[in-house]
């Protein structure tokens, strides 16, 4: 009797069983580990995208920053900008550490000047608005922190640096197709009441470099900048 | 003299089945391994089972393979398909199976044998022709395991066709043949042919082995519907400032939200794979750049992908030839990544985008383009998108990350029905 076919079919057969074992049992390795998922642990933190965050985002011009932003309407959407006595207020810091606070923005910001008495945005002006706004990057928020020289009565220059805050963000709503405007512009304005700019302010970036300015001239202006902070 | 050829083929028969089954058996365990949507190392070695070290070309290789839309059927149907090493793993028994009985068996084996296996035999080498071809002109690459199952399957076919030409030449000889004083001599009996019926037979048998593992792994693969649609959506896909490109080819009808950075291996890779599968061309895409180079993405301290923010405003400014510019960036991304590393990289990179596309030079670096790449960036911002390339949006749902290679097709086919396999 040959026993070539019964031991080729029992080969055969254990092969075939072994190799259905086989598989079965590698899928279901597989499936027991797809059930229990990767582990929390095991898995790679991967970042969210996220608004930019700079250097100079220290925790006391965030703290500062979120506190104009919840009470000047850019979260909560109630009210619009924040007067000299809310941002006094609010920031609970003196004149110059609120100026302080900016310091990091030189590069970063510029301060258009406006004529006295006068809250039109001259061509410099517009220029330098336009091209502010349009740097943006990864910032969420612009600022705009009106002020006005002591020129005049307070109840005036509160008005007048009130409008020269309009000013910035009427040029950037007509000229910039922006939704969402009111959530991204933070206006403040601080007639003569509240952190007066210093003559050392006229050699950064502003509108009317060189042009006869001092502290009465760069107290006629509105400081700008895009804010790199998560706030 | 006979026997020892006649059972020296079918040892060698045996040996090739043998050394395929194991060739083919390691190449399911590696794939089978992915089933847990998990990335696993992929074994790459002439020896059977044997990790590629650190060969990088060669794990590549094995890995392209393994990844490619060749290394399994019904790949829309199940999710990673079902690898064709199955195949290989039942075709693989049965020829052992019946080498051994051609072994044991020896002259008493009938003679239709020797015939069904000089002819099966050749079945697994056609297959690897098959799949040689297609390692040398779609991947451009051989794994060392499918290698080793081709030569496995040379010798099968090699053991067939010698125990059926020998079978021939004894049956040419025939009983007639004489000795040297004249007399008929001792030569042993010539094997019964057996009936005719029996190679249709083990061809059966063949093909019942052949399709079995495939069978049971088809019934016990688990189910995955519920996991390609957990990974996310967009929360918005307003383009306001129209920054966003689009691609939309003549046949597109699935919209989609792609985030790639055009120095991204894996979005390079990714793109071809979706080319390659015929999915690309039924794609309604929207386009986001995301360069992982801080240059340009304040998401990152430190370029990741130097260079990777110019090569995307040359993206932009291409316009309607954006998709061939991405497509050189991907093609050329080790080149440029290493000109962008170090000082003045920038400045190399974009010597080499105004080499290859010099009438992008003017748009480059203008106000107006790296506005658009900032919106693109903010666009990942809004959706709270991981920092992270690529990102393919299926409408609103994201493909998960573990569905982007082998269980493309599946999730493709789950997420968008109307996506037809072509």
């Amino acid at each position: 009797m040959n026993p070539g076919p019964i031991i080729g079919s029992m080969v055969g057969a254990a092969l075939l069983g072994g190799a259905l074992f086989g598989v079965s049992q590698q899928v279901g390795a597989a499936q027991e580990r797809l059930r229990k998922g990767v582990t929390v642990v095991d898995q790679p933190k991967v970042a969210v995208a996220d608004d930019a965050e700079a250097d100079y985002c220290t925790p006391k011009f965030k703290e500062v920053l979120q506190r104009v932003l919840h009470a000047c309407g850019l979260v909560s959407g109630q009210r619009r900008g924040c007067k000299p006595a809310d941002v006094q207020r609010l920031a609970a810091i003196s004149d110059e550490e609120f100026n302080e606070l900016f310091a990091p923005l030189e590069k970063r910001g510029g301060v258009v000047m406006f004529a006295d008495g006068s809250d039109k945005l001259d061509e410099d002006a517009t220029k330098l608005v336009d091209e502010l706004w349009e740097n943006r990057r990864g910032a969420r928020y612009f600022f705009v922190v009106a002020r006005a020289s002591k020129t005049g009565t307070r109840k005036f220059n509160q008005a007048l640096s009130h409008r020269r805050a309009n000013s910035v963000k009427f040029r950037i709503e007509d000229h910039f197709n922006e939704p969402d405007l009111d959530k991204k512009v933070g206006l403040l304005w601080l007639g003569y009441d509240f952190a007066q700019l210093g003559k050392a302010y006229c050699s950064w970036n502003v509108s009317k470099p060189g042009k006869g300015c001092n502290v009465e001239a760069i107290n006629r202006s509105a400081f700008i900048s895009w804010v790199d902070c998560r706030l | 003299m006979g026997k020892p050829i006649a059972r020296g083929a079918a040892a060698i028969a045996l040996c090739g089945a043998v050394l395929g089954l194991v060739f083919s058996a390691f190449s399911t365990i590696d794939y089978t391994a992915h089933l847990d949507r998990q990335l696993h190392a992929v074994r790459c070695s002439f020896i059977p089972g044997a990790g590629g070290g650190a060969d990088e070309v060669a794990q590549n290789a094995c890995q392209a393979a393994l990844y490619s839309a060749f290394s399994a059927v019904l790949r829309d149907r199940v999710w990673g398909g079902i690898p064709i090493s199955l195949f290989a793993i039942g075709a693989f028994s049965f020829f052992a199976a019946f080498a051994t009985y051609l072994l044991v068996s020896g002259p008493r084996a009938p003679r239709r044998a020797s015939q069904f296996l000089a002819l099966a035999g050749w079945s697994p080498v056609v297959v690897s022709i098959v799949m040689a071809v297609i390692s040398a002109t779609q991947l451009g690459s051989f794994c060392k395991t499918c290698v080793g199952t081709y030569v496995a399957s040379l010798l099968v076919a090699i053991g067939g066709t010698l125990a059926w030409w020998h079978d021939r030449q004894r049956a040419r000889r025939g009983p007639a043949a004489t000795g040297d004083d004249g007399e008929p001599a001792a030569a042993p009996p010539l094997q019964k042919l057996g009936p005719a019926s029996l190679i249709p037979t083990w061809l059966a048998t063949l093909g019942l082995f052949a399709v079995a593992p495939a069978l049971v792994y088809h019934e016990s693969v688990p189910s995955y519907a519920k996991h390609v649609e957990g990974c996310g959506k967009l929360e918005s896909t307003a383009d306001p400032k129209k920054a966003l490109i689009h691609i939309t080819p003549a046949g597109a009808k699935q919209p989609v939200f792609m985030v790639v950075d055009p120095l991204c291996a894996t979005c390079g890779a990714f793109h071809q794979r979706l080319v390659t599968e015929g999915i690309f061309d039924q794609l309604d895409t929207t386009l986001v750049l995301f360069p992982l180079d801080s240059e340009c993405n304040w998401n990152l301290t430190t370029p990741m992908h130097p260079g990777a923010c110019a090569v995307s405003e040359a993206v932009l400014c291409a316009e309607g030839r954006a998709l061939q510019v991405l497509e050189w960036g991907y093609e050329e991304y080790e080149a440029l990544l290493a000109a962008g590393k170090g000082k003045d990289g920038d400045k190399r990179v974009i010597a080499a985008i105004e080499k290859r596309w010099p009438t992008l030079k003017e748009c480059m670096g203008s106000k107006e383009v790296r506005m658009r790449l900032d919106e693109m960036v903010r666009f990942t911002v809004t959706n709270k998108l991981p920092v992270a390339t690529p990102q393919l949006f299926v409408g609103p749902t994201r493909l998960c990350d573990e569905d982007s290679d082998i269980g493309l097709p599946y999730a493709l086919r789950k997420l968008a029905p109307a996506l037809a396999k072509r």
